[in-house]
């Protein structure tokens, strides 16, 4: 069914992240396919042809990908919670709500990365005591947080303000008003932006190796340290972040296909 | 059609922009059945008056009594009192996610807690009445302006309200759409719902209103029937301003 109030949907600026293949989208669709299935044949081929050492890294990877798998898929479900409660909390017309959350996406957004994982993981390690895995998960969501919180208040704010006057003049609590006449709206210029930064936050997560933490590229670089195959032990690494990057990347396209078909 | 009790009742409400004051020292009182018509030139203070009485803009100073409940009071249930207010807006405002029946629909369910098949059916009486049934599945963004605006009467008028406040419901149309908004708006008027309507459109004001108020920075500076107000008044600036416009 045609829906006209499509084409009016607004774009958030793409921040990083690979680019999103969408099914009209053939150039991208076919790189896509030929970087994925080219990736997974050039694994297939390389343990075939020279098992050793292809075949042992790629016993050896493995627990290394779960690893990264687990601290992704933790991050981004407690960076969605912290960029909703901000996203909120940056529109709210209580000062103290909206200054908390301004404060804490400006200062966040101000320190990279790797500063916040060595400050949560020494620094406040020193105080109590979390396992380097929780403190990977908690710094990765505390940053992507306040990314996700901007694309959260962009995508609310592009929502004409009539809507929420219409939506309140039936008698709608502001609650009822986000969760059934804004954000079901939003979500569609919310969507895109906030996958891409699942997408990055993927290939981020391999900074928590330096926490200690048995992810893919730490799982590579102790195999390379034992055996001495740097080359042949980062090419492998190189290869699983690209598939498994692919597959996260398609399954955000297909996501957001099925929220523009509903 | 008009009885003797009084619906809202404004007592002395003043509303400030920063410095500019919008509305000043507004008195008034709205009766029961009553259908009021506002209209001043742009920049009076109307749509300000309208959204008061329904909570979308605060008011600094005085008193606003909607069916006995004073709702300027901070401990008032602002959700309860704007169930018994209905507001159609200049430019429409329908939810463009949702089909013209959902619209009608979704506020019955959520806020009257009405069930599905419930709603439905006010639903289907209510775009009946309003002449638009066919488009029950189409989305809003497929209809017309003057199709738009009269599935959002339909949506306030689902709520069950006491009182129906239009701001502008024509100006934002095309000249061929505003006669059939304008029908609708004429049928409501004869069942004795309390209507407060700003608007430019003269012929409307004589037909339907039983009293008209002519608003000019902020204040209401002239009232009375129709017949009295197009005819007789004496206000220099209601003169000045129907010489304008008719
Ligand atoms: N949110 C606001 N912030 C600042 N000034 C406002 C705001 N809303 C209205 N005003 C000002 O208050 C005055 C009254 O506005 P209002 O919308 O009530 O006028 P109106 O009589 O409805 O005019 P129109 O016929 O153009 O709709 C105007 O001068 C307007 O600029
Ligand atoms: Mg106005």
């Amino acid at each position: 069914m045609p829906k006209p109030w499509k084409k009016k949907q607004s774009h958030i600026e793409v921040s990083e992240g690979g680019a999103i293949p969408t099914r009209n989208d053939w150039g991208l669709f076919s790189a896509w396919r030929i970087a994925f299935f080219g990736a997974i044949l050039m694994v297939v081929c390389l343990v075939f042809f020279k098992p050793d050492p292809y075949l042992d890294i790629l016993k050896f990877l493995p627990d290394g990908i779960l690893v990264t798998f687990k601290v992704t898929l933790m991050s981004i479900a407690l960076s969605l919670v912290f960029g909703l409660i901000a996203g909120l909390g940056r529109i709210s017309e209580n000062r103290l709500f909206n200054g908390i959350s301004s404060l804490y996406v400006e200062i966040i957004r101000g320190i990279p990365l790797l500063v916040q994982l060595f400050y949560i993981y020494y620094a406040l390690g020193q105080v109590v005591n979390l396992s380097a895995i929780t403190c990977a998960v908690v710094s990765m969501s505390i940053c992507y947080g306040a990314y996700i919180a901007e694309i959260f208040r962009a995508g609310i704010k592009s929502i004409p303000e009539g809507q929420t006057e219409a939506a309140r003049s039936l008698g709608m609590t502001p609650f009822q008003t986000m969760r059934y006449v804004i954000l079901p709206q939003a979500v569609k210029t919310i969507l895109p932006p906030v996958g891409n930064e699942f997408v990055a936050l993927l290939k981020d997560s391999s900074l928590v190796s330096i926490l200690a933490v048995s992810d893919l590229l730490r799982r590579g670089r102790e195999f390379a340290a034992q055996s001495f195959d740097y080359f042949e032990a980062f090419t492998m690494v190189a290869l699983f972040y690209l598939i498994i990057t692919l597959i996260l990347s398609k399954l955000v396209g297909i996501m957001e296909d099925k929220i523009n078909v509903d | 059609m008009s009885t003797d009790q009084i619906i809202v009742q404004i007592e002395h409400v003043s509303k400030y922009f920063g410095s500019f004051k919008a509305l000043s020292d507004v008195s008034l009182d709205v009766y029961d059945g009553e259908k009021l018509v506002i209209i001043g030139p742009s920049g009076s203070g109307k749509s300000t008056l309208l959204r008061a009485i329904n909570l979308l803009e605060c008011v600094d100073e005085g008193r606003i009594i909607v069916d006995g409940t004073n709702i300027v009071d901070p401990t008032a249930d602002i959700n309860k009192i704007r169930e018994e207010v209905g507001m159609v807006f200049q430019s429409f405002n329908l939810f463009p996610h949702k089909t013209v029946m959902e619209n009608v629909n979704l506020a019955q369910m959520i806020v009257r807690k009405r069930s599905k098949e419930e709603a439905t059916k006010i639903s289907t009486e209510l775009l009946k009445k309003v002449d638009i049934l066919e488009k029950e599945n189409d989305y809003p963004g497929k209809l017309s302006g003057g199709q738009q605006q009269r599935v959002a009467i339909a949506r306030a008028l689902a709520m069950k309200p006491k009182i129906m406040l239009f701001d502008e419901p024509t100006s934002a149309l095309d000249p061929e759409m505003i006669g059939e908004v304008l029908t609708v708006m004429k049928k409501l008027a004869r069942e004795g719902i309390t209507m407060i309507v700003v608007t430019h459109e003269m012929g409307f004001a004589r037909e339907v209103a039983d009293r008209i108020i002519f608003m000019d920075s902020g204040m209401i500076v002239e009232q009375g029937t129709p017949r009295d107000f197009f005819e007789h008044t004496k206000n220099e600036r209601a003169k000045a301003f129907l010489d304008k416009i008719l």
